[in-house]
């Protein structure tokens, strides 16, 4: 037996319909022959006409008679067998299969039933695993914990057809399994895990008549993990919404106090340089103390500081908003330089653009000059010199000011920031200014409807800032 | 300048310092200063007689700076220049349109702060009724809340704007010189030339005009100045 095994199997791997038709057959053939055989034998000396061709006939009889019960058994036997597998490969193909309704209690109807029992479960787990689909696709982390824990215990049941359901974060080795008792509802349990972490327990009870297999508990333990996915995701977004509401707590805060600071300081500047206007107006000697006029000074470059964080603040909360006017660009530039008293600096002022007049927010285009100007001088090195070249594009109607300065220049990597906020030159880092220069300038100048850029430049020749403006050519009476 | 009297200012802030100083400023330049510390204060001094001028600043204690602008403007067109910190003007600015001539941030600069006054007290002659100005069937002027209705649309003007136009229509239909023009919309310290009016004007016939290259309103004098008219159907 144990030399054979390669001939049996060969021999099984036969197609089961022709061993059957063969065996069926020779069963029924075999007798006859062996019977009709004997016969011939016992008979072959006598010449007996009859019974021979008789016997010949009866076996070619029972061998056409075998042939055909054998063809009706194997028809028989095999058509409910092919309706079998048609079905079962259907189910393996993930088809749904109607089920087969065979007569009798033969092997063969306990196969159909099986089958039958298999592929409707089949059916349902693929019903629940669509289900599950579709409910997990709707957890979303603004929902909550609560709210999502409350959902998937729900879901649970209306998936897995569970009696009642239960999801508790609590670690699942801390909760004893139910027992199972027949005839009563069937406990089931999975743990939500997410990420190696385990988040809590869901659990739930069956109707007893339910079957739960090792495929009903993967689809549990599936479903709980997702649930577990949402709910880490839940309880993050929850964090980064508080820590949100948060910062923009501290920002409206900041904000809040940046305005209250910088209001308190106008208070006070306000007196001051309005009793260093009437000291230096009350005499002579003190119009020219030099002492007086660096208090004016200060307190004036104090008061532009302050405007600048003010705003600053007006810009962040959106209520800033230029009064348009006509502007002669080039005495305002030659007004805001006279302002920052910087009268040992070389300064040159072409104006290419007389007549034109800029349009834009006074007040604001001066905050704009004072930075632009103060910054030239700060990084242009006191002994530099200042160009400043006003230009009008006819075809634009925009007004170009150019100012330049003679310094170090601007590195590549302070190019790229330069006009965020608290931005201050590497080389300068302890500069005097806020830092919030060129940013308030920009946001200014595009709130007017222009634009303030950084020339490209060569290393060491200095840096050149551009504004532009909408502007209005030179005008007549008519 | 021939006055037959000093020109009273009243001044209404909560800081005591800017008070003295800025009291003591606008009398060295002939005004007649009253002072009030809060809106109780200043309404007190308004019973006693009307100034020709009030420094208001909107940040006060008791009946605050609007509040005390707007009980002034519904009894009498008195002028009003507000005097306070640059970001009070913000969630106030629309406001700040319907009851002030002016504004002037805090800190000052003192010759700003007198070219202002003196621009305010030079149209006192001026007065126009704080109502809408029915100028044509396409121009409604509503000056008292720098508005304009164009055509069915209102339109905002700019102070600028609103004081040519408020200079225009206080001779309505009569020429306005180009340097009266200018010393009712600027001040000294603003270096503007009649450059300045040429192109507002340019800039206001675009808003206000409903052709602009063939204006109906405001129409340009040679060699003389401007002249707010009323629109010939309404004439006729």
């Amino acid at each position: 037996m144990a030399d054979k095994p390669t001939a049996r199997e060969s021999l099984f791997e036969l197609p089961f319909r022709i061993l059957l038709t063969a065996a069926l057959i020779l069963s029924a053939v075999l007798p006859l022959v062996v019977f009709g055989a004997i016969l011939l034998a016992a008979r072959l000396d006598t010449d007996d006409r009859v019974v021979v061709p008789l016997l010949i006939a009866l076996m070619v009889a029972a061998a056409f008679f075998g042939l055909l019960v054998a063809a009706v058994a194997v028809a028989s036997l095999t058509k409910p067998l092919r309706r079998i597998t048609a079905a079962v490969e259907r189910v393996a193909a993930g088809e749904s299969s109607p089920p087969i309704h065979l007569t009798g209690d033969d092997e063969l109807a306990r196969l159909a039933e099986s089958h039958n029992r298999i592929a409707a479960e089949a059916q349902r787990r693929n019903r629940e695993l669509g289900a599950l689909l579709r409910a997990i696709a709707e957890y979303s982390p603004a929902q909550g914990v609560a709210a999502l824990t409350a959902r998937a215990a729900s879901d649970a049941c209306a998936i897995f057809g569970l009696i009642d359901a239960q999801l508790r974060l609590v670690d699942p080795a801390t909760v004893p399994p139910a027992e199972v008792i027949p005839g009563d509802p069937r406990p089931v349990r999975a743990a939500t895990r997410a990420g190696g972490e385990t988040l809590g327990l869901l659990t739930g009870n069956l109707p007893a008549t339910r079957s739960w297999e090792r495929a009903d508990q993967d689809l549990l333990d599936l479903f709980a993990s997702e649930v577990g996915v949402a709910l880490r995701n839940a309880e993050l977004f929850g964090q980064i919404e508080k820590q949100n509401a948060r910062l923009l707590e501290l920002d409206a805060a900041k904000d809040e106090f940046l305005r209250g600071i910088s209001h308190n300081l106008q208070t006070p500047l306000t007196s001051i340089r309005a009793y260093v206007d009437q000291l230096r107006s009350s005499s002579v000697e003190a119009a020219k103390d030099r002492r007086l006029q660096i208090v004016a000074e200060q307190a004036d470059r104090l008061t532009r500081l302050v405007r600048q964080l003010l705003t600053v603040t007006r810009l962040e909360a959106g209520v800033l908003r230029p009064e348009v006017e006509v502007i002669a660009l080039g005495l305002r530039v030659r007004r805001a330089w006279e302002a920052l008293n910087a009268a040992t600096v070389d300064f040159e002022l072409r104006d290419l653009a007389r007549g034109w007049l800029a349009v834009g927010d006074p007040d604001q285009l001066d905050q704009v000059l004072w930075a632009l100007l103060d910054n030239a001088l700060k990084y242009g090195g006191r002994e530099g010199k200042i160009e400043v070249e006003v230009a009008a594009d006819e075809a634009t109607s925009r007004l170009h000011l150019t100012i330049t300065d003679h310094g170090s220049g601007i590195s590549a990597a302070d190019r790229k920031r330069v006009f965020t906020r608290f931005t201050r030159g590497a080389a300068q880092t302890s500069g005097d200014g806020t830092g919030l220069g060129l940013y308030v300038s920009r946001q200014l100048l595009r709130k007017m409807g222009g634009e303030l850029t950084l020339e490209p430049a060569g290393q060491g020749s200095g840096a050149t800032f551009r504004i532009t403006l909408p502007g209005e050519p030179p005008g007549d009476e008519g | 300048m021939i006055e037959p009297r000093a020109q009273r200012i009243l001044l209404v802030d909560d800081d005591a310092n800017l008070l003295v100083v800025l009291s003591e400023q606008l009398r060295d330049d002939g005004y007649d200063v009253e002072t009030a510390r809060d809106g109780q204060e200043a309404l007190h001094r308004l019973e006693a007689g009307w100034p020709d001028l009030i420094l208001l600043d909107l940040m006060m204690p008791k009946v605050d700076g609007l509040a005390l602008a707007r009980a002034i403007k519904a009894a009498a067109d008195l002028p009003i220049i507000v005097l306070s910190a640059i970001d009070t003007a913000d969630s106030k600015a629309r406001l700040l349109d319907e009851v002030a001539e002016d504004y002037v941030s805090k800190p000052y600069h003192y010759p700003e702060l007198r070219a202002r006054i003196e621009r305010v007290l030079r149209r006192l002659g001026d007065r126009i009724p704080r109502q809408s100005l029915v100028l044509g069937p396409n121009l409604t002027l509503d000056l008292h809340r720098k508005a304009a209705t164009v055509g069915g649309t209102e339109v905002q003007l700019t102070p600028t704007e609103s004081r040519l136009l408020y200079a225009m229509a206080a001779s309505l239909g009569d020429t306005v010189a180009t340097e009266t023009l200018l010393a009712r919309a600027w001040t000294d310290t603003e270096e503007a030339d009649a450059s300045y009016v040429w192109v507002s004007i340019r800039r206001l016939r675009q808003k206000i005009e409903v052709d602009p290259d063939k204006p109906v309103h405001l129409l340009t004098v040679r060699g003389l100045g401007y002249r707010l008219v009323p629109s010939r159907a309404e004439n006729g």
